[in-house]
């Protein structure tokens, strides 16, 4: 596992599933509803994202050129640290901002957290599991994105994998796509309109029980309870690049 | 109108197979590599096979185009090769010492395969490309390894790639990667690697899956070859899938070139489990020299079998009969596509024809249509390479024809 690689999930993934939960979650929603507000990371020999949260919607983007607290931090290890909660950084910029960093970040954090590490318990309310699948569907094309761009075994898959836009989808529920150009990923919160390849699984149950290690795709396949279409090299190598994700959000 | 065909026993069996074994069937021939889409349209196990037909569980009729990938060459259950197999049969086969047909096929090999000074006997094609890496490498005391983009040699760890599942970048430390047909590519990795190349290895053409196969281009091979000599590099053919079907010599034959090595498996003994790797007497020490071997690579019983198909391929100069009807085949499914307005491209050598319907990019429409071939009885992959065998007649290229046309009617 690369520290750079996992710094990259952690913020484009990790954080970059709050805008997501913002949509999904009450709790998460009331907490930003009347928030204006943008926290930007900087990491050295790293990622840099800013995370803005006004008119009660949160919304990521690229650089930290626009933001009115700011976290440095000196390289991808110290940013881990911070998700790991070994390390408290304290910010560059915004200091008389940064209680929205020790209460309505942190509380976000921890929402997000039960989402994406939830208990047996929490998975038997079917809304809570719902919500739950819904995260991980982009959690995972973020992760998958981040991995065949920057990981080392990851950008030998992507360079497999051609020009197009992959849809992963569950029937009945959440899509989430994968563009692929010139071997650089990107992660398509919207589906394709016209994908290259399609991955779909037969219920967000399945999606789930996949997620979480319970089946196997290759039999799912066989089963026609993961249903697979158009070039199917494309999926091959995303496949490749999910066993290397699964290393980094075990 | 044909009635479709149904899967519904095959499915069964496939939740039976799924619970005591790795994703039912596993492999090239279980749905998922073998680019099931949709998977009901395809069988999965069969009941019995007969020249160019099997039968799946369901009681369908396909007439294969796969061939079992390939071993399939001059027909399910050929009666020559399966009476020397019973004959070998009731005298011995695997026992402590093995028996002299294993010199009698090797002899018949050397005496076939134009690069072929001897001949070194196992089990499947990776064992014979595996094979020929160790006596490469031990022949020329080198490391490194040239494959094509797209190769496809087995399924050891040295042929996989460094992101598959259960390899470590150690496995494939050694590979090296060069596009197809780019021999300055080739003459620049040589440049980069000079005195530490033990071989180069490929497929006689370039027939990787999901996409147009593509011959070599003029001269191409012979400049690899010069190459090679020059650096003291051993050329090794992997003819696993081509071997026999385009020349009985060896596909280098058929391209103008000898190989240093070539490995054969598939057509070699219509369906019987050997694999040969063949080579010149330079090479004949090193291999000497390996520690290689298995509880069954000298049964006598395949030998047999093979010695009985290669005489039978001999005699019906098999070569040219697979091309014949692989052109009569393909140019007819060309046409049938046109009729419907769409547009078939065929590529590869006809007796391993390999199709794409080119009016839809994402391959989607070309799965749609395999899938109706295959549900009124004409067994197509989407994604490989097909093999002609030599059971294939007339009739059954008209019938095939007929379902193509209402295979693209559908569509």
């Amino acid at each position: 596992m690369e520290p750079r690689t996992l710094c990259f999930i952690n913020l484009y993934a990790i954080f970059g599933a709050l805008p997501k939960l913002c949509e999904l979650d009450d709790e998460a929603k009331a907490l930003i509803a009347d928030k204006n507000i943008a926290v930007g990371f900087l990491v050295s020999n790293g990622p840099s994202a800013t995370l803005r949260f006004a008119g009660g919607e949160c919304a990521m983007y690229d650089g930290v050129e626009d933001c009115d607290i700011k976290m440095v931090f000196s390289g991808p290890e110290k940013f881990n640290a911070m998700i790991d909660g070994t390390s408290t950084p304290i910010p560059r910029k915004g200091l008389m901002k940064a209680g929205f960093m020790t209460h309505e970040f942190t509380e976000l954090t921890k929402i997000l957290e039960r989402y994406l590490r939830p208990t047996p318990e929490a998975l038997e309310d079917p809304e809570f599991k719902r919500k739950s699948t819904t995260l991980m569907f982009h959690l995972i094309a973020e992760a998958v994105a981040q991995v065949g761009n920057e990981d080392t075994v990851g950008r030998a898959s992507t360079g497999y994998i051609s020009n197009g836009e992959v849809t992963l989808r569950a029937e009945g529920g959440e899509a989430v796509g994968i563009r692929c150009v010139n071997h650089r990923l990107t992660a398509m919160h919207t589906p394709p309109r016209e994908p290259t390849a399609i991955m779909e699984f037969e219920s967000m149950d399945y999606a789930r029980d996949l997620f979480d290690g319970k089946v196997n795709a290759v039999t799912g396949v066989g089963q026609g309870r993961v249903r697979v279409l158009g070039m199917i090299s494309q999926l091959d190598n995303i496949n490749r690049i999910l066993d290397r994700v699964s290393l980094y959000l075990a | 109108m044909r009635e479709l065909y149904s899967q519904r026993t095959s499915a069964e069996y496939l939740d039976r197979a799924a619970k005591v074994i790795p994703a039912g069937v596993y492999g090239h021939q279980g749905p998922a590599e073998g680019c099931f889409i949709p998977v009901q349209a395809f069988p999965k196990f069969s009941s019995r096979a007969q020249g160019t037909y099997f039968w799946d569980v369901d009681g369908n009729r396909f007439i294969d185009y796969m061939c079992a990938y390939g071993p399939n060459i001059l027909g399910y259950n050929d009666p020559d090769v399966d009476a020397a197999a019973a004959e070998q049969r009731a005298i011995c086969d695997c026992v402590t010492a093995p028996h002299t047909k294993m010199i009698e096929f090797a002899e018949l090999l050397v005496d076939t395969v134009a690069c072929a000074d001897w001949a070194f006997f196992a089990k499947n094609g990776n064992d014979a490309t595996s094979g020929a890496i160790l006596c490469a490498r031990a022949h020329t005391h080198r490391k490194k390894i040239v494959f094509f983009k797209g190769y496809y040699h087995g399924v050891s760890a040295w042929t996989q790639k460094i992101d598959y599942p259960g390899i470590l970048p150690e496995d494939v430390a050694n590979n090296l990667y060069v596009d197809w047909n780019d021999f300055d590519a080739l003459s620049e990795v040589f440049d980069r690697n000079r005195g530490e190349i033990a071989a180069v290895i490929a497929q006689p053409y370039m027939h990787g899956n999901f996409a147009d196969n593509i011959l070599p281009a003029p001269d191409f091979w012979q400049k690899v070859r010069k190459l090679c000599t020059d650096e003291g590099t051993v050329l090794i053919v992997d003819d696993v899938r081509a071997g026999f079907r385009l020349d009985l010599a060896g596909s280098d034959h058929y391209f103008g070139f000898e190989a240093d090595l070539i490995c054969f498996c598939k057509a070699l003994a219509n369906g019987y489990n050997v694999s040969a790797l063949c080579g010149k007497e330079f090479l004949k020490n090193a291999m000497s020299s390996l520690t290689y071997t298995g509880s069954y690579w000298l049964s006598a019983v395949p030998f047999a079998a093979g010695i009985a198909c290669i005489r039978k391929m001999k005699e019906m100069n098999l070569p040219a009969l697979l091309r014949e009807k692989g052109l009569k085949l393909t140019q007819g499914l060309q046409d049938r596509a046109a009729k419907h307005g769409f547009d078939l491209h065929v590529s590869g050598e006809p007796a391993l024809f390999y199709l794409r319907l080119a009016d839809d990019p994402s391959l989607m429409l070309h799965q749609q249509w395999i899938a109706n071939c295959v549900l009124r009885g004409v067994y197509f992959t989407n994604h490989h390479n097909h093999f002609i065998n030599a059971a294939l007649s007339d009739e059954d290229i008209e019938e095939t024809l007929d379902i193509a046309d209402e295979a693209f009617a559908a569509l």
